[in-house]
């Protein structure tokens, strides 16, 4: 557990940052920091998040990294989504103040349908890329009891990218809530997509759900 | 997503396709809903012009794809990134003194101090700007331009606007990208032949630089989203938000990353 800290650590920093007889010392910070945690003192809380983005991400970056095809790596993300990603919270956020409007069945498909539509999204995206490398930086707090983790994606060839995963504690285990990309939050631009559509659809839910049923056939 | 609010930025189909929606009477706003709810939603969008704003995003598009996509996507092909990379980064050391000026302009001396650096240091070991040289040495670029000067003095975004060939914007950034006009050397200098020439070159690149640098994500909203110009609404708007809100907490050290206290 404090090996597997300490070797994230080392590559959260700027390469070339710290001296090579520095990172004993760091290594010592970190274990010194691991038994404050055992402790309960509240740096637990911020750690357990920051190391669950390491963990998370790491699993995300070596499927997109590792062989296969599209379909393949897909398959691969689906249960990290599923394990670390509250995909039911987010889909009842992006469906707004329709969601009380829409019967228990219609919420019931909608959420299926949108597990399906954000796999084929965070797949279409991150599936083009080779080589991606990604640096965890500090947490804040968001409010809500939600905290905020920071890191920067780089891909070859393009400019890095500010990511910054909104983590909520609802079952005790952090999971993701949100994405922030640039400063724009994901679920907010799928809740204000989905509201333009069903309000130029005449309020119908059965239409953004035969839209979602398209998306969904079209790309899996 | 700054680049996709100078994306269409120089189409320069304003004159005639303001005169043709009059014409058809494309003008108009959109009906302000009565249920409670609904209308919360159509406040925290604040775009009463929608109407006339979609019809210019189609023509926006339908221009897009058969002149400046086309373009973009053959310079892509064409040229290597290392070399696009160069060419960015020049357009970008070119913007430098109207980034300083709104530095200043906001009330953040060390950010206009850190812009200067980048002038200089860029200017030079950059080689005319080719080689952003003062990231490294821990000066990297920050967004400054004319709607984010009016927002730091208080002056509200206000209703969206979708501009022919400005793209997604706002009475704050539409009056502070003329600010940003006012503020480049360039507009001043004297106009000879060679720097005319210059001039519309530069513009040229700008627009392909521009454009080819959100073939992706451009792509992607057209492809992912239910309503594309619902969703470009929502990205532009959190976006500058964020640039905003960046700019006002940055209260950056003085001392470069390299320092070590």
């Amino acid at each position: 557990m404090i090996g597997a800290d300490s070797m994230h650590d080392r590559r959260a920093l700027p390469r070339g940052a710290v001296p090579r007889r520095r990172l004993g010392a760091l290594a010592g910070a970190v274990a010194l920091c691991c038994g404050m945690a055992m402790a309960g003192t509240p740096a637990r809380a911020e750690s357990a998040d920051v190391a669950f983005v390491h963990q998370f991400g790491d699993k995300l970056v070596a499927v997109i990294n590792g062989p296969g095809s599209a379909a393949e790596k897909r398959q691969q993300i689906q249960p990290l989504i599923d394990r670390n990603v509250d995909v039911d919270g987010i889909a009842k956020f992006a469906m707004g103040r329709y969601w009380k409007l829409a019967s228990p069945t219609q919420q019931q498909q909608f959420v299926t349908l949108f597990h399906h539509v954000l796999l084929n999204t965070i797949t279409s995206r991150l599936g083009e890329y080779q080589g991606v490398r990604f640096s965890v930086g500090a947490d804040t707090p968001h409010g809500n009891g939600q905290t905020q983790v920071a890191t920067t994606i780089d891909r070859p060839g393009q400019p890095s990218a500010d990511v910054d995963w909104v983590l909520g504690h609802a079952g005790g285990a952090p999971r993701v809530e949100d994405v922030f990309g640039e400063g724009v939050s994901l679920s907010l631009t799928q809740r204000q997509d989905y509201a333009s559509y069903l309000s130029r659809n005449g309020n119908d839910i059965d239409k953004l759900l035969d839209a979602m049923r398209r998306q969904a056939a079209r790309s899996s | 997503m700054r680049t996709v609010k100078n994306l269409l930025a120089h189409t320069r189909c304003a004159a005639p396709v303001i005169a043709a929606a009059l014409l058809l009477g494309a003008g108009g706003c959109a009906q302000k809903p009565t249920d409670p709810d609904a209308l919360a939603d159509y406040n925290s969008t604040n775009d009463p012009l929608e109407p006339t704003n979609r019809f210019f995003f189609r023509v926006n598009n339908t221009v897009d794809k058969y002149t400046l996509k086309p373009v973009a996507q053959g310079y892509v092909y064409v040229v290597p990134q290392p070399v696009r990379t160069g060419v960015h980064n020049a357009l970008a050391n070119f913007a430098s003194p109207a980034t300083f000026f709104n530095d200043i302009f906001e009330t953040k001396p060390r950010r206009a101090g850190d812009t200067l650096v980048r002038f200089v240091v860029n200017s030079t070991a950059g080689i005319g700007g080719v080689l952003d040289v003062a990231k490294g040495l821990g000066y990297p670029a920050h967004d400054a331009d004319g709607g984010m000067t009016l927002a730091s003095w208080g002056v509200p975004q206000g209703p969206y606007l979708y501009l022919p060939g400005l793209g997604p914007s706002s009475p704050q950034a539409a009056t502070g990208f003329g600010m940003d006009i006012a503020l480049s050397p360039l507009t001043y200098v004297p106009r000879g032949y060679g720097l005319l020439t210059l001039n519309w070159a530069l513009y040229g690149i700008g627009v392909v630089d521009a454009r080819a640098g959100v073939l992706d994500a451009l792509d992607q909203i057209n492809r992912d989203a239910l309503d594309p110009y619902a969703t470009l609404r929502s990205l532009y708007r959190q976006h500058r938000a964020a640039q905003i809100e960046a700019m006002r907490k940055d209260n950056r050290m003085t001392t470069p990353d390299w320092y070590t206290q």
